[in-house]
């Protein structure tokens, strides 16, 4: 078996796919495998290719799935590579053979394992983007920046930070993905950009998670009073609201 | 408003009239897309957005506020009546966009929704409603997402206003019949009710044609292109025909639009783009499902709504015209209702399917859809491989989504039941209903009270945890007992 490991980048993913296809092409798709790296313990019967990140190759993989499958599917693809899942970049190239077999309509073709594999993962990092959109809170901060923390697991922080830029266009903000030290950064009337973390930057925005102001204070007495006493459920607000989402959660901070 | 300062603070102002308005369902933010512009605050989604669940377990999407609790008006079923001894407090209309705005970029809400005790008259009130929506468009620039109450009564130039400065509007129907509403809402009557609903749903169709689209709102996608559906044209004039309780005293022809006075011509927004629902209280009166099913279809078909509300009575003042103080207020049968409800507008089920003279009420045991299924064996099992789309939807087990996964991939392979697993069918209701090429999941005899004694015990757990969801249970610590 011939694994091949590369970054947890779109582009990389896309190279690697081009190398695994092109290898398949003598020894089969069954004897390659892809993944994501670091690899920690390599297996003394597999031979490991680290493939380097080209973006010619990229973009002729990204553009014949695009013309052979359509726009759906890439769309399903690049969501699925966003996936905290190990097996996202072997499904994705699992996904690739099926389609590039059945063509326009693989993303219909719900009896194939590995489209339905596909659109599982798709949909995990989808509705995780969306849980963010719900329940990302900012916190003013010197009443010039909002700033905000998540720990997803999938990562979702460019979708996140993609619907917030549409959403306060004209604020500064910043999200700040704190496991995988990465932020989006919004300066007012301009365009996201991403920004990897020093330790000492994400030290400083951590510290932004303890600010409380009066609206803050607010919110939390109408998150109490909106509440129906003769209607409790908690148990229904914990399938709504899992409790892994809550930590960054004012009304249910401190 | 300001003879009536009563000097609250602002939080403590919110917590009344948060406290006050919490009895209102509409809590949603969806049905217009819009985008974000540079300037402005705010953006809205067709989905919706909810931001938190309440500890009720309801969501919380928008900042739900009254304006004011004061009341002129004495309803019997409500908590600011005037007859009650409660805090009052009104916001100033300032002191309210700015509580939206921060709580909005704090993500904390999609938006604001507004409602109102009827102050000194239901002009005052609309105006002072008005003015509130007029600044947080213009002067603090909120491009989110907006739902106001009309005030019964109102005149029309305010409600038509209103309705170019917010997204969704209601008017609360808050009971099924004229007659419990002459009962438990002495200084309302349904006329008022029922007038500026008509009015709004003439002015939305009358905005949706001049911009080019369909004189009735967008319906679920699929819900479109059933035939039997509530929301087609053929359905339509079939329910005309019978004379139901609610919209016959609509004789007189008159201007059903409403338009603007002088300046707000130039608003240039569009006219409730989310449309119009209403909400009614469940168990204060005495009507029976099949009325207020009835009322729903009709309120669909008649005025256009979006969403009708459905809010289980929960005791709140003493009279004898209502339920004791104490009674547990009806869980299920909310559920239930809510259930048909869906059924209606993404099912294409008729109520008249559901429910019956003979049946007025629905099954407290089983869910609608189960129920209409075991009275309607002599179509099952459906081949899954072969039904047609309509059929699909009407499977105990299976909704819209996982019928239009059915339908889109069977022809690439047959299906089984593994596959429809993994389609989001829910194989515990639906194996009973369902051949995957010609095989049943088990042996099961397609005979009516055993497949009911079956779905029952399925449906049991559920049912039992929403009539007694408010019971809970915990070790009693040492500081509870002194």
């Amino acid at each position: 078996m011939k694994i091949f490991v590369c970054n947890n980048r779109f582009e990389d993913m896309m190279s690697a796919i081009y190398d695994a296809w092109s290898c398949a092409l003598t020894c089969g798709h069954d004897n390659v495998f892809l993944t994501c790296g670091p690899v920690f313990q390599e297996s003394i019967l597999d031979e490991y290719v680290y493939a380097e990140c080209d973006r010619e190759k990229a973009v002729k993989v990204v553009r014949s799935v695009s013309k052979k499958m359509g726009e759906e599917a890439l769309g399903f693809i690049k969501y699925a590579s966003l996936s905290c899942d190990e097996g996202a970049l072997d499904a994705i190239y699992r996904f690739m053979i099926r389609g590039f077999k059945i063509g326009h309509g693989i993303t219909n073709a719900l009896t194939e394992p590995a489209v339905v594999r596909l659109m599982e993962l798709k949909r995990n990092v989808g509705n995780e983007a969306h849980y963010f959109r719900e329940f990302v809170r900012f916190s003013s901060v010197d009443n010039q920046v909002y700033v905000s923390h998540i720990e997803p697991k999938n990562n979702v922080l460019e979708l996140v930070g993609m619907h917030f830029a549409d959403r306060m266009p004209s604020e500064h903000f910043i999200i700040v993905d704190d496991g995988r030290k990465l932020a989006i950064v919004h300066p007012k009337d301009s365009q996201n950009f991403f920004r990897y973390l020093t330790d000492e930057e994400l030290n400083l925005l951590l510290k932004t998670d303890a600010v409380r102001d009066e609206y803050s204070s607010m919110w939390k007495t109408f998150f109490n009073s909106i509440a129906i006493r003769e209607r409790e459920n908690r148990k229904c607000q914990r399938n709504m609201l899992p409790l892994w989402m809550r930590k960054h959660m004012i009304e249910f901070m401190d | 408003m300001s003879e009536l300062i009563t000097g609250y603070t602002t939080q403590e102002k919110l917590e009344i009239l948060s406290d006050a308005a919490k009895y209102d369902v509409a809590c949603t933010s969806s049905g217009v897309d819009r985008k974000g512009k540079k300037g402005a605050l705010g953006n809205s989604k067709a989905c919706g957005i909810c931001h938190s669940f309440a500890a009720d377990g309801r969501c919380i999407s928008l900042l739900k506020v009254l304006l004011t609790n004061h009341c002129v008006y004495d309803c019997k079923y409500c908590l600011n009546r005037r007859s009650n001894d409660v805090r009052r407090a009104a916001f100033e209309p300032d002191e309210l966009c700015q509580l939206v705005v921060e709580f909005y970029k704090r993500n904390y809400i999609e938006g604001l929704f507004l409602s109102s005790g009827v102050m000194k008259s239901p002009a005052f009130t609309m105006e002072k409603m008005c003015e509130v929506l007029s600044l947080l468009r213009g002067k603090y620039q909120f491009n989110g997402y907006i739902h106001v109450k009309t005030i019964p009564g109102a005149p029309d130039e305010l409600i038509a206003k209103a309705g170019y400065l917010a997204d969704r509007m209601s008017v609360n129907l808050e009971l099924p019949t004229a007659e419990s509403l002459g009962k438990l809402a002495p200084n309302k009557n349904f006329k008022t009710i029922l007038d500026p609903m008509e009015k709004i749903s003439g002015t939305i169709a009358q905005h949706r044609l001049a911009v080019g689209k369909d004189a009735r709102m967008e319906r679920s996608t699929i819900n479109r292109y059933l035939d039997n559906s509530i929301f087609h044209a053929k359905g339509q004039i079939e329910t005309s025909a019978n004379n139901l309780p609610v919209v016959s005293g609509n004789g007189t022809e008159q201007k059903n639009y409403l338009s603007v006075n002088g300046n707000d011509k130039k608003l240039h927004r569009p006219f409730a783009p989310a449309g119009q629902s209403t909400q009614m209280i469940i168990g204060a009166s005495g009507e029976s499902d099949l009325v207020l099913m009835r009322t729903t279809q009709k309120l669909y078909q008649n005025y256009d709504l979006k969403r009708v509300f459905f809010s289980a009575y929960v005791p709140i003042n003493e009279d004898s015209a209502l339920p004791a103080l104490g009674t547990a207020p009806p869980l299920l049968r909310e559920h239930r209702l809510y259930q048909a409800d869906w059924l209606l507008r993404y099912y294409g089920f008729r109520t008249e399917e559901l429910l019956s003279e003979q049946r007025p009420n629905f099954n407290e045991q089983l869910d609608p859809k189960c129920d209409w299924a075991l009275r309607h064996l002599e179509l099952f099992p459906v081949e899954v491989q072969k039904a047609s789309y309509e059929m699909l939807l009407r499977i105990p087990g299976v909704g819209p989504k996982s019928a239009q996964r059915i339908v889109n991939s069977r022809r690439y392979g047959r299906i089984d039941f593994e596959h429809l697993k993994k389609m989001g069918v829910v194989l515990k209701r639906a194996h009973y209903f369902i051949t995957c090429n010609g095989h049943m999941m088990y042996k099961t005899p397609i005979e009516e009270n055993y497949i009911t004694r079956q779905l029952v015990s399925v449906n049991g757990r559920e049912n039992w945890q929403i009539s007694h969801q408010n019971e809970q249970y915990h070790q009693m610590s040492l500081f509870e007992m002194g």
